[in-house]
């Protein structure tokens, strides 16, 4: 595949990923497969592009004082152990599994998205051990225009999800950003903001975690590095860029319908037996 | 996000302001960097070879000796624009792991923070060792 074209889609999907409220990979991974391109090296190379998209996001929102260092903390290493061992799994796993549980998995997180609309509810009492683990915070919500006082619960059930996130980011190659994200909401009560901002955080490190295992296994092929995460971060540059003004939900499940189609793909893939 | 000009500094700004502010920094320069890294390497090989793809693969290896390697064929005359890419990747790949180094320095020196420097210590080992795998 030229250049160009490896450039071109993943500005497309940095772009989709970013209007739809995911990761790049999760696009990158079935377009780029659909081409032809074996699914392990682009499975590698979306965990590296994962790194630049994430910590370019993070690095605005750390700055804003909206990420939480020490929830941060605390889940990466969860997340970090978990995409060492997806990492692991992915490079023994024959690949008709491989699109079977990105199928899977791409299709689950579209559920999810698509019926959650919980809103956060700021008066719950933190158990003993969040509360050792120092796991509160505020920030300042321009929305708002208040300070937004805010403390996490059930961190012990929140850390062990995190490792679940970690090994899916892992095994396929994506961020996994909306299921961190969705076990900080609902898992740990944070407030959306924090959440979202600090799960780039994470994503960092995790995203590092599993490639490190693929640089070892010999599966990253910087041929495909220098289009795909330029590329990448570019559309997803535009992408956030974009959402920010739009902020319509006709176009956000239109940008979801687009996932679950690849979701479909994927599945029809692994099960016909590629 | 309102700027604020260094003439008039926060008034009392805290510790973890301030590291907030250096773990924006570490990320954005590290990705900024490999990013540039990456692009002058293609542009490069397009002017040398007048074709963007390079057919080169990283055979197993772990980013230590991946490092070690390219520095090794810096010195010896070996400057190829894949130096380039593959540092665009090593520098793209070692930025989080610094977040990570300087979260640590900050919790034990800063916020005398056992707890969490124990925790930063743990993903910072664990991560040395994936990157020592090969």
């Amino acid at each position: 595949m030229s250049f160009a074209a490896l450039f071109l889609i993943s500005v497309v999907a940095g772009f989709i990923g970013a209007m739809a409220g995911m990761g790049g990979g999760v696009v990158l991974v079935p377009v780029l497969t659909f081409f032809g391109l074996p699914i392990k090296e682009v499975i590698a190379i979306s965990i590296v592009s994962v790194i630049a998209t994430s910590s370019g996001a993070a690095s605005a929102y750390v700055r804003d004082h909206i990420t939480n260092l020490k929830v941060g903390m605390f889940l990466e290493m969860f997340t970090m152990s978990g995409a060492i061992i997806g990492a692991m799994i992915t490079v023994v796993t024959r690949q008709r599994y491989l699109y079977i549980m990105f199928g899977l998995v791409l299709l689950i997180s579209w559920i999810v998205m698509w019926f959650n609309h919980g809103e956060f509810v700021p008066e719950t009492i933190p158990d003993r051990f969040s509360r050792w683990l120092e796991l509160h915070g505020s920030y300042y919500d321009q929305a708002a225009g208040k300070t937004i006082e805010y403390s996490a619960r059930r961190a012990y059930l929140g850390g062990p999800m995190m490792f679940g996130a970690g090994l899916i980011a892992g095994l396929l190659g994506i961020g996994a950003g909306a299921l961190k994200v969705l076990v900080m909401d609902l898992v740990m009560g944070l407030p959306a903001k924090v959440s979202t901002t600090t799960s780039n955080l994470i994503i960092g490190v995790t995203g590092l975690a599993g490639a490190s295992v693929y640089l070892a296994a010999g599966l990253i092929h910087p041929e495909l590095a220098t289009p795909i995460i330029i590329g990448i971060v570019a559309g997803a540059f535009l992408g956030t860029r974009i959402l920010v003004r739009l902020h319509n939900r006709t176009i956000h499940q239109f940008f979801l319908f687009i996932l679950a189609i690849l979701a479909i793909e994927m599945l029809y893939k692994g099960i016909r037996g590629l | 996000m309102a700027s604020h000009p260094s003439s008039h500094p926060a008034p009392a700004a805290s510790a973890g302001l301030n590291m907030d502010l250096l773990v924006g920094w570490i990320l954005l320069a590290g990705v900024l960097l490999s990013l540039t890294l990456l692009l002058c390497g293609a542009l490069w090989h397009r002017f040398a070879t007048g074709t963007l793809t390079d057919n080169f693969r990283l055979a197993g290896t772990n980013l230590l000796a991946f490092v070690i390697a390219e520095v090794h064929n810096l010195f010896h005359g070996a400057l190829r624009p894949r130096i380039l890419i593959s540092s665009g990747i090593a520098v793209l790949m070692i930025t989080p792991y610094i977040r990570v180094l300087a979260s640590m320095l900050y919790f034990l020196f800063e916020e005398r923070n056992l707890k969490y420097t124990v925790f930063t210590l743990f993903v910072l080992s664990v991560l040395t060792y994936s990157l020592m795998l090969h």
